[in-house]
């Protein structure tokens, strides 16, 4: 398939700077993923390259060839939006040959490959439903099957899970992620959710104020971040003195080696949340620091009392 | 390419530049020669505002001002009081046949209003049914000519204009915000008067600048019952037909003055409501209130009394079509003479107004579809700039665009005067602001994204429009283009200025008949107006109904 290069490519709103200067190298069949806090540009960047947004500087490329200024329709690109977009005009059949009816495709071929794609994703059988009878995970599922069926060149998702409930978006996240593999197109992936990024990418872009703040694989961001901003986005972070550290990364000190620094405090608050325990401790010296911990009914944990940590100092990250 | 335009911009930008250059010379131009026309001299040559000194100089004209508005505002003031418990009744209450009643209440929007004003004049006029029958038990009334008839007619045919917005007003307010109220201890009746009618203020203000406006540019109505009152809208067209120099000045100020008024109160209205949203996002129409039998028993009858009262004049119209006439004085026998002399002396009429109807529909649709979809899916000064000349023919009275065009279209390189397509044109561009408005209130609630996945999907911007677009907004099309072919069918006051020869239409026949003291043909004539309007619209009742089930 192709890979993507992008080159330098800004945009402005007025006096905004939506995308400044972004420059990427997305490999062929990888799944990349744009991250970041709403507002960042990271659906610009995306509708840049699907061809809803115009450049104002900066080229983008498939392989060797350039297509910023090419019209939309022309990019053979597959795109899933957030709030999928099936026609509702048109059944689940309708919606899946529709971009098959645009390349020419009729006949035999045509219901073939429908009926292929609806297997694909698991609505063998749906294509006579009209989109008003399907649930959000089957419409995002038909919307799938739509961008899939035209096999483009690109792939691209805009936010495509934000609209499913919590436990459909996992289940979800891990079936795009292997349809993307098994077909090997190259996908970009737009989300503001950092556990979904880390589930699905094979790297990761993230994003602020239109410019890229760290490009890495899921777990090199996580684990060492760039920036202030990295680290938070990332996840929850302590910032020590000595730099960044991570809440699993500390331990009650009656578990930890006896060479793990140590740091005494009283606890302030408690969340359960079934296989870890989140703890909120307040240091001698005011500091708040967040520890989780693997729950153990030996330990009960109660706000108000004193407890020992200890941390792994090889987990700690020195910021810039 | 030399084409530096970017590729998602062309299609808006060429139905832009086509929507203007329509506008531009069917609106634009026009209206500016009527404005010129005003300030030139009768030869017009020569700059000059003595025109406006010597028709406001003349205290007829400055009454045709005065009066013009005082009926506009009386009228407004007399529909608001009828429509807004009416519309509170019809949401909150429980009334018997609220959808027959809604469906009632919608008539008088497509009935031609001048027809019932005529039908007030033949009941309760000099020789009116009615009056005659009570002189003969020795009970006089006063007269129902003037200001008071005019403000009487337009208050039974306009307030459907303030009923329906106010009642989704109402159906709009969120009960939360009432339970609220009460729960802070407001009581129903309070929360009323300081909840619920401020919410709705925004929707009857809106109704009621509609009136306000319908009354302006109205010509029918004032012409069958203003007798010696001048009318802005009538004594411009005197002043048109009546001006022998080659420059209509005169008509033009008193068309430059109407434009001007509706513009200013159209401005109002717009700062006022700019500072007022309140939408409350209702998710669900609030509950009907539960009311002692007392209550309920006056709403009904109340809702009834309304909605069938302003229907009478149109019965009472069909009816006495079929009566035998002796010059404009009736008589009470069955009689089909009256269709057998409008119909003997040619059938063109009925004819040319089904054709204009149906060519101005067809026109008003390609002209308005487009123009709303520039409008609602381009954000840049263009489409607004393009949304205001689109509204402008809402503020422009029929008999004043006709005027403009018979002062550009009667020579030069387009000459259209004399013939059926400068009616057809002055049509469209009428009803072009209800086209984009009906359009553009569809297009809000079609996702920008549908158009976008069907474009990445390899469909071009245009294929997308009509593939995916026109499908997905063909219902609200279709009922744009019904009414639009309604209101046309009974289009009078650019049709009197307008029409020539063998391009007459119904509704001329009626306003010569008028003239003429014809009763009888004017009376089939207006039955006749009354089923071809109705027929469409029943029609698509049955076409909408059939496709919601299917």
């Amino acid at each position: 398939m192709t890979g993507i290069v992008i080159e330098g490519v800004t945009r402005s709103f007025g006096t905004v700077r939506a995308v400044d200067g972004v420059s990427l190298t997305v490999g062929d069949g990888e799944f990349f993923t744009l991250l970041g806090p709403s507002g960042c540009g990271k659906t610009t960047l995306l509708r840049m390259i699907a061809g809803f947004c115009e450049l104002d500087g900066g080229e983008i490329r498939f392989g060797t060839k350039r297509i910023d200024k090419l019209p939309a329709h022309t990019r053979d690109i597959g795109m899933v939006f957030q709030n999928y977009a099936v026609f509702p005009n048109l059944t689940v059949a309708g919606n899946v040959a529709y971009g098959l009816k645009a390349r020419r495709v009729a006949g035999a071929d045509l219901a073939h490959r429908v009926d292929e794609a609806l297997a694909l994703v698991q609505l063998a059988g749906y294509g006579e439903r009209w989109p008003h009878q399907l649930s959000g995970g089957q419409l995002q599922r038909v919307a799938i099957a739509r961008a899939l069926v035209i096999r483009p060149q690109v792939l691209l998702f805009d936010e495509p899970l934000s609209n499913l409930d919590a436990r459909l978006r996992v289940s979800m996240r891990a079936e795009i992620s292997e349809l993307q593999k098994s077909l090997g197109i190259t996908a970009i992936y737009v989300t503001h959710d950092q556990e979904e990024a880390m589930s699905v990418s094979d790297r990761i872009a993230l994003m602020q104020s239109g410019k890229l703040e760290q490009v890495g694989a899921p777990a090199e961001i996580y684990r060492n971040p760039a920036s202030r901003f990295a680290a938070e986005f990332m996840g929850t972070t302590n910032l020590l003195p000595e730099g960044a550290l991570r809440p699993e990364a500390l331990r009650l000190a009656a578990d930890a080696p006896a060479e793990w620094p140590r740091l005494a405090g009283a606890i302030v608050r408690v969340e359960m949340l079934g296989p870890i325990t989140r703890l909120d401790v307040r240091l001698a010296d005011g500091t708040l620091v967040r520890a989780a911990l693997l729950d153990d009914p030996g330990r009960p944990m109660i706000a108000g009392e004193a407890v020992a940590l200890a941390y792994d100092p090889a987990r700690v990250t020195v910021l810039p | 390419m030399t084409l530096s335009i970017p590729h998602q911009q062309r299609l808006p930008l060429a139905i832009a530049a086509l929507g203007f250059a329509f506008l531009g010379l069917f609106l634009l131009y026009p209206l500016f020669n009527v404005f010129s026309a005003s300030v030139l001299d009768g030869e017009g040559e020569k700059f000059t505002l003595a025109n406006y000194f010597k028709v406001l100089g003349r205290p007829f004209y400055r009454g045709a001002v005065i009066n013009t508005l005082t009926i506009g505002v009386a009228a407004t003031i007399t529909t608001t009081l009828m429509s807004v418990p009416f519309a509170f009744a019809l949401s909150r209450l429980p009334v018997p046949g609220k959808a027959a009643i809604i469906a009632l209440a919608a008539m008088p929007l497509v009935l031609p209003s001048f027809v019932s004003a005529y039908a007030i004049v033949l009941l309760l006029g000099r020789a009116g049914i009615f009056t005659q029958w009570l002189n003969s038990w020795g009970i006089g009334f006063g007269s129902i000519y003037g200001a008071g008839g005019i403000v009487l007619v337009y208050t039974l045919t306009l307030y459907p204009y303030v009923l329906l917005p106010t009642m989704a007003g109402f159906k709009a307010v969120d009960v939360s915000v009432e339970e609220a109220a009460q729960s802070l201890g407001s009581s129903p009746r309070r929360t009323l008067w300081t909840v619920t009618l401020p919410i709705v203020i925004p929707s009857i203000l809106a109704g009621g600048l509609l009136v306000f406006i319908e009354t302006l540019e109205n010509f029918g109505v004032p012409f069958v019952l203003a007798e010696d009152l001048p009318i802005f809208a009538v004594e411009a067209f005197k002043l048109f037909i009546g001006e022998t120099a080659p420059n209509p000045s005169s008509a033009g100020v008193l068309g430059v003055l109407l434009i001007l008024t509706t513009a200013a109160v159209l401005l109002v209205q717009r700062r006022f409501l700019s500072t007022r949203r309140f939408a409350t996002g209702a998710r669900s129409a609030p509950p009907i209130l539960q009311v002692g039998t007392g209550v309920r028993v006056a709403a009904a009858v109340y809702c009834w009394t309304v909605v069938l009262l302003a229907l009478v004049p149109f019965f009472a119209i069909v009816v006495l079509s079929f009566m035998e006439f002796r010059g404009p004085v009736l008589h009470p026998n069955f009689s089909l003479e009256n269709f057998a002399i409008l119909f003997d002396r040619s059938i063109r009429p009925l004819l040319n107004t089904l054709l204009f109807a149906t060519l101005a529909a067809i026109g008003v649709t390609l002209v308005g579809v487009p123009i709303a979809y520039v409008v609602t899916r381009v954000r840049s000064t263009m489409a607004s700039v393009l949304d205001v000349i689109a509204t402008l023919p809402f503020a422009v009275a029929g008999t004043v665009l006709a005027i403009g065009y018979v002062v550009s279209f009667n020579s030069g390189w387009l000459i259209l005067t004399g013939g059926p397509l400068i009616m057809v044109l002055a049509y469209t561009v009428r009803k072009v602001p209800f086209a984009v408005r009906s359009s553009s209130a569809i297009l809000h609630q079609i996702d920008p994204s549908l158009e976008e996945a069907s474009i990445s999907l390899g469909r071009s911007p245009l294929q997308t429009f009509g593939r995916i677009l026109v499908p997905l907004m063909l219902g609200g099309i279709l009922s744009g283009f019904v009414l639009t072919w309604v209101t046309v069918a009974s289009e009078l006051s650019a049709t009197v200025v307008l029409y020539s020869g063998s391009w007459r239409t119904l509704t001329v026949v009626m306003f010569q008949a008028l003239e003429s003291g014809g009763g009888g043909v004017a009376t089939a004539a207006a039955s006749t107006l009354i089923v071809v309007t109705l027929l469409p619209i029943a029609l698509l009742y049955r076409l909408i109904r059939r496709y919601e089930l299917s």
